[in-house]
């Protein structure tokens, strides 16, 4: 097991570009070598020792025998973990956007809050957020028919609008509340949302969407079947989105 | 002098019949356009020449193109997230300097459509759109919707040129040949003089566009009561006779682009609109603002593949709304400088933008005073494109047309300015490479 | 200008039956000559493949539509992005590219004209505002004609001379070099939703038929003695059962005669217009009768329209098509319909090898390339970005040349396929002749720049030239096809009006190519009568003053004017 320590040496205001900073490039490297990678703050290209202290503990032959801790806010620090195919990244503090962008596989935990388009166009892997989560989570890149196509995604705060947008396949649970339109476009997949939410699944045409809070208004185009329970609790079951010919599943407590 | 087909530099309608009298090189009088179209054409006070000032509460002071250049260029390119903004006032030949300029100092090149229609921008990557030319809409539309729009005040001479009143090929009867309808939170100008008047709730437009695709979609047996404040019969009457049009348009601006869900809301219309296309022929077409904002969008597409928002700071390309978008940056603090060019940042931007921009050097390059000019540092006035300078714009429906040199006048054009600011970045980082 | 010697070519130029001699040409200021002295900068071809730059005559590269295809796809313009070099700018896109990798892409191919395939008058400002931006290519517009009204009420009217009156005058505005034909008649029955279903559905509201625009726009084309004859996208294109319309479409112009040395009816992508059986379950290759058609007649010219496996942006003037795809599929769909002129929609697809229908279509394009005889009746090109983007030249160039490479295609396709078309029992293999004719000289040929200079490597031509990586001697293109495409894909050389703009198939330098347009006169009084309706139109129905319609000089820099008409 390696573990790689990280801890930013300053509070960042320009947003630094990370996408460096996953199991699989850190594996096998040592602490000197890690920071010769190179990581851009706004236009400046920075080594990440530039911008982290770095302590490398034991070695990895590859990614999924890697740890990276990183032990302080990175809410100005974008991409981390980005296409990472295994291993941990534990971080401490917030996160900026796009953390975990088209992961394959491993684990990224947040301890604080993850700016929009965390585990953006994600097709494996886990993250969990355990503060809260802003704009777009799990969804995809403007224009693309597929953002999320698998892999977990769990916020235990709330998130913002679109979650899930354009999903098609893997799975998102909220466990606060979430913003306007979850689920929206989804073509698969399935969002579990245990707080409240608003006009969930628009154009949803496949997947799976419960909502166990209030949904403060429902779309005027799902068709009521009647009551299902889910592991004993109840839900009023809808089935769209009509317009588009959806068979997508909509459950609402 | 008389000086006919002028092109009014004004809203996205580029109003191509103004006559403008010109005398002693001094316009005298302005025939056909608007009044708002007239006032920028006439003119008023200027910026008489170049100032700086390193403290934004102190006075300015005048200085010379060269120096108020040469400093603005040692500005952004020592920059690391430089902002160029504006732009949808100038021509587009500028435009494509600014692109350049953008390249160069590897920041964020971003349009007031980002305050506008950048939403509908994100509505069309998801959807399309299915448009046209004015005339298309002018010589056809026999059911003419605004939705969230108030041409009456916005957009004064659409409804005579394009959309209502005039008289085309297979609309010989004018006002009579259309029958119109507004969708808004309140009865506009424009919803006085409809044929019909539908209050939707604030914020609920995307519920009822729904509700609208659903009554085509032969599904309205799912449809609620009253959906967005619209009893539902009323809805299915709409429904039916959108589909019973031999040509329906939908004309939208900020009511749709800037309430909830935003560029969604775009994203379904444009859907209703496709779907409608089943039954007669429809089309959509945004309400564009300035001028030379859709010139923008063009310009930047084929420059870049992105209509706008484009980050350069990894030396490639870079397009996301909600991440690379002016006031999605300015909020953040991310910006360390601003060049505010052919656009009004200080009367559009949100406080919390503005306060940003009131931390870090400002260049503003303009010929007129505006609260741009308050956050300023630098400020360098221009020839005022459309009046003392010619160039290429492009219509709301993107049709390009070229705007005429009406007065000479003593100032550079803006795309002169870029050129030196873009040859003097190039010195100074050609210097420490 | 300096002078340049390549040594050592093994040149292959058809239009001055060069086949595979070993030569050198000799460049003196940006044109081909006999001999040059010894202070030349010389170039050891080595005994490589030489050809003319290679020409494009249908393809979609600027202008409103291409625009549409890129705000509406930042999916497709995050693909491919490259920074900026000492000499290129930043580039993006795979089907819709910005201007410079636009330029840069073709380049890098060898490849130093391209044709822009369909130019709106109202829009033409914006093709060549974006036509000017693209490096290094000469290039030139076609412009729509084929369902405007000016055109239609002179046809109606029986008015010959008004008609070309109105040609020239169309021509001048859009500063276009040929008459653009999409789905006569269609554009304007699409202006309500509606179509056209064939060559004697009359357009609604106008009393003209798809076979009086084709025939009299092709009198008028010949009558003005334009360059190019017309180029024609027919009727009833993507439709099953559509090679009926195609043929008969042909029979128009059967009788029409140029006084040009060419071709009087170019129809293009006819991949898309060759299909046989009803409806999409019993769709099949109609190749056969076409080429046919083709072997028997000479007074037409095609383009094949070759599908490419992957992601595609249709674009095109068809409007009524593009819907139906983009319903059909559930796509994106952007409409753009021309006041008085045209119909445009833009549509981004996905051609799979998997589905029959896809097979069925890639087939289609080859069998017509194979099975017509005589190399100069069939262009190669993917009518780009339709078929597939014109990066992937080289690869239906190998295909042309190697059953082997066709049949590892073949291999990942739907077996349904092949009891639908004939293609697996094609053997014939074109050799580094015929592919120059079908990517340069008959490009060339067609579009009547010959002798403008362009598509061959005579004395006096422009000198753009194509060094490839490739001995011909040594190289079995049957085989070693791998080869072979990345040897196209990447010019060892390619030098356009004789500097050297690609080495090893890198951009090293970009100077601004020119815009060719055709100056047409008419008799006068034609052009009296057509400017009396003409003046009537803007002010009634069109949306500009006609002061402020047609494109400016200040947006074509660099003209080369072509003079023709007949008074």
């Amino acid at each position: 097991m390696q573990t790689v320590t990280l801890v930013p040496k300053e509070q960042f205001k320009i947003s630094v570009e990370a996408e460096t900073i996953t199991p699989d490039n850190f594996a096998g490297k040592s602490a000197d070598e890690i920071g010769a990678l190179v990581a851009f703050e706004g236009n400046a290209p920075r080594p990440l020792s530039e911008l982290f202290d770095i302590k490398v503990d034991g070695s990895a032959d590859a990614a999924d025998d890697v740890k990276i801790e990183i032990n302080g806010n990175v809410n100005r620090v974008k991409r981390i973990g980005e296409a990472m195919t295994a291993g941990l990244i534990m971080i401490n503090g917030d996160v900026d956007m796009r953390c975990g962008a088209k992961m394959k596989g491993g684990t990224i935990t947040i301890k604080g809050n993850a700016d929009s388009w965390v585990g953006q166009e994600m097709t494996g892997g886990e993250i969990n957020v355990q503060g809260d989560a802003d704009y777009y989570v799990g969804a995809g890149y403007r224009g693309e028919a597929c953002g999320m196509r698998g892999g977990k995604i769990t916020v235990f705060g709330n998130a913002n609008d679109f979650v899930g947008e354009h999903m098609c396949g893997g799975e998102i649970v909220i466990k606060g509340n979430a913003g306007i339109m979850p689920g929206v476009s989804n073509k698969g997949g399935k969002i579990v949302i245990e707080g409240d939410t608003d006009m969930p699944g628009s154009e949803m045409t496949k997947g799976t969407i419960i909502v166990k809070g209030t949904v403060k208004d429902l779309m005027p185009v799902y068709q009521r079947e009647g009551i299902e329970a889910i592991d004993g609790v109840e839900f009023t079951k809808y089935v769209g989105d009509v317009v588009v010919d959806g068979t997508g599943e909509l459950f609402v407590k | 002098m008389i000086i006919k087909d002028v092109l009014c530099p004004f809203c996205g309608c580029l109003c191509d019949d103004l006559a403008v009298e010109v005398e002693n090189n001094k316009v005298v009088d302005v025939k056909h356009a608007c009044k708002i179209g007239a006032s920028k054409i006439m003119g008023h006070d200027r910026i008489k020449a170049p100032m700086m000032r390193g403290d934004k509460n102190g006075e300015f002071r005048e200085v010379s193109y060269d120096e108020a250049i040469n400093e603005s260029a040692k500005i952004l390119a020592n920059s690391k997230r430089p902002l160029l903004y504006g732009w949808a006032s100038g021509v587009c030949e500028m435009m494509k300097k600014g692109v350049l300029l953008n390249e160069e100092v590897g920041g964020i090149i971003d349009n007031t459509a980002s305050v506008c229609h950048g939403p509908s921008a994100l509505g069309v990557h998801e959807k399309g759109l299915p448009t046209g030319t004015l005339g298309q809409f002018a010589n056809r539309s026999d059911l003419v919707i605004f939705w969230g729009c108030n041409p009456v005040q916005a957009h004064p001479r659409h409804m005579s040129r394009y959309s209502v009143f005039n008289k085309g090929f297979f609309t010989a009867k004018g006002r009579k040949s259309r029958k119109v309808v507004v969708f808004d939170v309140r009865k506009t100008d424009t919803a006085e003089m409809a044929d019909e008047y539908v209050q939707v709730n604030p914020g609920e437009d995307y519920l009822v566009l729904s509700a609208l695709r659903a009554v085509v979609a032969d599904k309205a047996d799912v449809v609620p009561d009253s959906v967005g404040g619209v009893p539902k019969e009323k809805l299915v009457e709409l429904g039916e006779a959108m589909k019973g049009a031999k040509y329906g348009m939908v004309y939208f601006g900020m009511g749709l682009t800037q309430s909830r869900g935003k560029y969604k809301n775009i994203d379904n219309a444009v859907s209703l609109i496709t779907e409608l296309n089943a039954h007669g022929k429809h089309s959509i077409l945004p309400m564009r603002g300035h001028y030379n904002v859709t010139g923008f969008g063009q310009v930047c597409a084929w420059e870049t593949g992105f209509a706008n928002a484009v980050d350069m700071s990894r030396g490639i390309p870079y397009y996301n709304p909600g991440e690379t978008c002016s006031n999605d940056l300015l909020m953040r603090e991310e910006i360390d400088s601003a060049m505010i060019i052919a656009g009004d940042a200080g009367a559009h931007f949100p406080a919390q933008s503005i306060a940003r921009m009131s931390k870090v050097p400002v260049i503003q390059v303009d010929p007129f005073h505006n609260p741009t000019t308050e956050m300023a540092n630098i400020v360098i006035p221009t020839k005022v494109s459309g009046v003392e300078l010619e160039g290429t714009a492009y219509r709301m429906d993107s049709v390009s047309l070229r705007m005429r040199k009406l007065v000479d006048v003593d100032f550079p054009s803006d795309e002169e300015v870029l050129d030196k600011i873009i040859a003097k970045v190039r010195e100074i980082k050609g210097a420490s490479s | 200008m300096s002078e340049m010697l390549i040594k050592n070519a093994t040149v292959y130029d058809p239009i001055n039956n060069i086949n595979g001699d070993m030569m050198d040409i000799a460049v003196k200021d940006g044109k081909i000559v006999d001999s040059v002295n010894g202070s030349a900068q010389t170039i050891d071809a080595g005994g490589r493949l030489v050809y003319p730059g290679g020409v494009d005559a249908h393809t979609h590269i600027a202008g409103s539509k291409v625009n549409v295809g890129r705000i509406m796809r930042p999916d497709d313009s995050r693909l491919n992005r490259k920074p900026k070099t000492k000499v290129t700018r930043p580039r993006t896109g795979y089907t819709v590219p910005n201007v410079y990798s636009m330029g840069y892409g073709y380049a890098e191919m060898g490849y130093t004209t391209a044709f822009e395939a369909a130019v709106p008058i109202l829009k033409a400002r914006h093709t060549h505002e974006e036509l000017e931006e693209i490096p290094i290519l000469d290039k030139a517009g076609l412009t729509l004609f084929g369902s405007n009204w000016m055109v239609m009420d002179a046809i109606r009217e029986d008015d010959l001379d008004r008609l070309a009156a109105y040609v020239a005058w169309g021509l001048l505005a859009s500063r276009g070099w040929g008459i653009k034909i999409v789905n006569p008649g269609g554009g304007e029955a699409w202006g309500f939703g509606k179509n056209v279903s064939g060559l004697d559905d009359p357009v609604p509201n106008f009393e003209v038929t798809p076979r009086q625009i084709v025939r009299q726009l092709a009198e008028a084309n010949e009558k003005l003695n334009l360059p190019h004859s017309i180029h024609l996208h027919c009727n009833n294109l993507g439709k099953p059962g559509n090679y009926e319309t195609t043929l008969a479409t042909f029979d128009v112009c059967k009788d029409i005669k140029s006084k040009r040395d060419r071709q009087s009816l170019h129809v293009t992508h006819v991949q898309f217009n060759a299909w046989g059986g009803n409806h999409w379950g019993d769709i099949e290759s109609k190749s056969e009768p076409i080429a046919d058609y083709l072997n028997k007649n000479d007074f037409l010219t095609i383009d094949m329209g070759q599908l490419v496996f992957g992601s595609a942006t249709t674009m095109t003037a068809d409007g009524p098509v593009q819907y139906a795809n983009a319903r059909l599929l559930k796509a994106r769909w952007s409409n753009g319909d021309v006041e008085l002129e045209d119909s445009s929609g833009v549509t981004p697809l996905e051609y799979h090898p998997q589905s029959y229908i896809h097979g069925i279509m890639w087939a289609i394009g080859l069998e017509l390339a194979l099975l017509t005889k005589d190399p100069w009746k069939v262009l190669m090109t993917t009518d780009h970005p339709n078929g597939g983007p014109y990066v992937n030249y080289p690869m239906v160039m190998t295909m042309l040349m190697s059953q082997k490479r066709r049949e590892k295609e073949m291999a990942k396709i739907a077996e349904l396929t092949f009891e639908r078309t004939s293609i697996a029992g094609i053997d014939r293999e074109l050799d580094w002749y015929d592919i120059a004719i079908k990517t340069r000289a008959a490009h060339a040929k067609v579009q009547g720049i010959i002798e403008l200079g362009k598509g061959h490597l005579g004395v006096g031509a422009d000198a753009d030239i194509a060094i490839y990586d490739i001995k011909p001697d040594e190289t079995d293109a049957t085989v070693e096809f791998d080869k072979v495409e990345a040897a196209f894909r990447h010019a060892a050389y390619t030098i356009k009006g004789g500097e050297i703009v690609v080495k090893d198939g890198e951009i090293t330098a970009t100077p601004k190519g020119r815009t060719y347009w055709v100056k047409a006169t008419a008799p006068a009084d034609g052009h009296e009568r057509m400017m009396e309706d003409l003046k009537m139109k803007f002010k009634k129905y069109y949306s500009v003053s006609m002061a402020n319609y047609m494109v400016q000089d200040e947006y074509v820099e660099r003209p080369v004017v072509f003079e023709t008409g007949y008074q």
